[in-house]
């Protein structure tokens, strides 16, 4: 579903990714773990063009993300209103929640699929209202997300990712800005929605969750991809000393 | 120090104020209206990636901002007739002189309103499939607007206070027809006081329609 080659992207000088190769399959929940700065959360927000790679080609389906390519083979940015159709079709839940602060959450919910996808309100706001009652927020849909706690706004910009019937749900980080009595609530929606069959790219630092609901977990670091395997392989039989170090530092 | 107030005077010629405040405002409304529709693509320009959009919009706010505004207006009244044989009547020059006066401030507000919105809003609206100007109506300005009222209304003061320099034209605005009674009536003192309170008329109801405004946004989120 979504596919890395060699993808490569530089900050200034500082290269951040090194050359990534990844298949994403339909219905699989990959994990992606590492030491802060290895470039995880950037490769997420390459595979929907929020960050632009500068080397390589990502793949959504059968289409390349942000370039296409010219009649000479050439790779020249996309234009804007094609990239923005394929980041329709991929939900992105942030760290740090980004939900509109001058909306309430069920306008939160009900704006992509309004303003960008253009479909009836009457729809859009009946499928809002069920989305918020999957993720327990059916009593606050007309709160300020300046209100909410930490869980409350991520589980509501799940809500807001899924309006859109997204293909594949990104996950950065979600639950690295909660306080760790709210992760549970966030990582038990990411769960249902898992065993919904959703298609998920999730960079966290929960490891548990990695091995309990990921299908394979990718290791990075500095920018390069370490190893990819299923979590059982990664976590108890790993085969690069990268990963033994950052387990043991990280489960202890 | 026995000096004694003559106030009877003012209100013998309050009609003159009237018409002074009358001029005053219209000068701050098509100023207004001028500042706000230039000022917003100039500030939208000035962020732009690319240089050619965004230097002449730099250049002008610049060169507004950093000459006094009398100087502006003296140049637009007397020196644009000269160069193109333009020549606009005394109140349609200070008109579009403050008003592009205050479109290099206004500018300026949009421009750090906008700037204020940090990053992630722009990552959540582009994430739901939006392009930048879907972003910036829906998401972006929304927000920013609430930030930019505070030094909207500040410049909105200014730019009232800066119609008195339209006397200088010969523009029959407060200050104007202030120094006309005065050379009438001798009663300086009386008609500046009576001047300084008109201006408090004018300007105290949008400051206070504003701060409601503020109170009220506040207690929505």
């Amino acid at each position: 579903m979504i596919s890395a080659r060699n993808v490569r992207k530089s900050f200034g000088t500082h290269l951040v990714l090194k050359g990534i190769d990844l298949d994403v399959v339909k219905g699989e929940v990959l994990a992606i773990i590492g030491p802060s700065g290895s470039g995880k959360s950037t490769l997420l927000r390459c595979m929907n063009f929020l960050e632009e790679y500068d080397g390589g080609e990502i793949w959504f389906g059968d289409e390349l993300v942000g370039y296409r390519k010219t009649a000479s083979g050439r790779l020249v940015k996309d234009s804007e209103a094609r990239v923005a159709a394929i980041r329709t079709r991929m939900g992105m839940v942030f760290q740090s929640f980004n939900l509109f602060p001058h909306m309430t959450v069920l306008e939160n919910v009900v704006e992509g699929p309004r303003v960008v996808q253009r479909r009836k309100r009457d729809e859009v706001v009946a499928e809002a209202k069920q989305l918020l009652e999957r993720v327990g927020l059916s009593a606050k849909e007309d709160a300020y997300p300046g209100t909410l706690s930490g869980g409350q706004q991520q589980r509501a910009a799940i809500a807001r990712a899924l309006a859109m019937r997204p293909d594949v749900m990104l996950f950065d980080e979600p639950t690295s800005a909660l306080d760790p009595e709210l992760v549970g609530e966030v990582l038990d929606v990411m769960k249902a929605l898992a065993a919904d069959g959703m298609t998920m790219v999730v960079v966290t630092h929960e490891m548990s969750f990695a091995r309990e609901v990921g299908d394979r977990v990718m290791m990075m670091d500095e920018g390069n991809q370490v190893e990819i395997a299923e979590p059982a392989t990664i976590f108890t039989n790993p085969s690069h000393p990268r990963t033994v170090e950052f387990l043991q530092r990280v489960l202890r | 120090m026995d000096y004694t107030w003559h106030f009877q005077v003012v209100w013998d010629y309050r009609m003159v104020f009237v018409r002074g405040a009358l001029v005053t405002a219209q000068i701050t409304f098509w100023a207004v209206v001028i500042g706000l529709l230039l000022g917003l693509p100039l500030g939208l320009m000035r962020r732009s990636e690319m240089r050619l959009v965004r230097a002449p919009a730099a250049g002008f706010i610049e060169l507004f901002r950093s000459t006094p505004a009398l100087v502006q207006l003296v140049w637009i009244y007397y020196s644009l007739p000269i160069l193109t044989g333009l020549q606009m009547s005394s109140v349609v020059s200070v008109s579009i002189g403050l008003g592009l006066h205050a479109a290099a401030y206004f500018a300026e507000i949009f421009r750090a309103g906008v700037n204020s919105i940090g990053r992630g809003q722009w990552d959540a609206a582009r994430a739901i499939g939006m392009t930048y100007s879907q972003a910036m109506r829906r998401i972006v300005l929304p927000q920013a607007v609430r930030r930019m009222v505070p030094p909207f209304i500040n410049e909105f003061a200014s730019l009232i206070k800066l119609t008195t320099l339209g006397s200088a034209l010969a523009v029959d605005e407060l200050l104007h027809e202030a120094n006309n009674l005065i050379n009438n009536t001798y009663r300086p003192l009386e008609i500046y006081t009576v001047l300084a309170v008109a201006f408090a008329v004018l300007i105290y109801p949008i400051i206070f329609f504003s701060q409601r405004l503020e109170q009220r946004w506040q207690r929505g989120q």
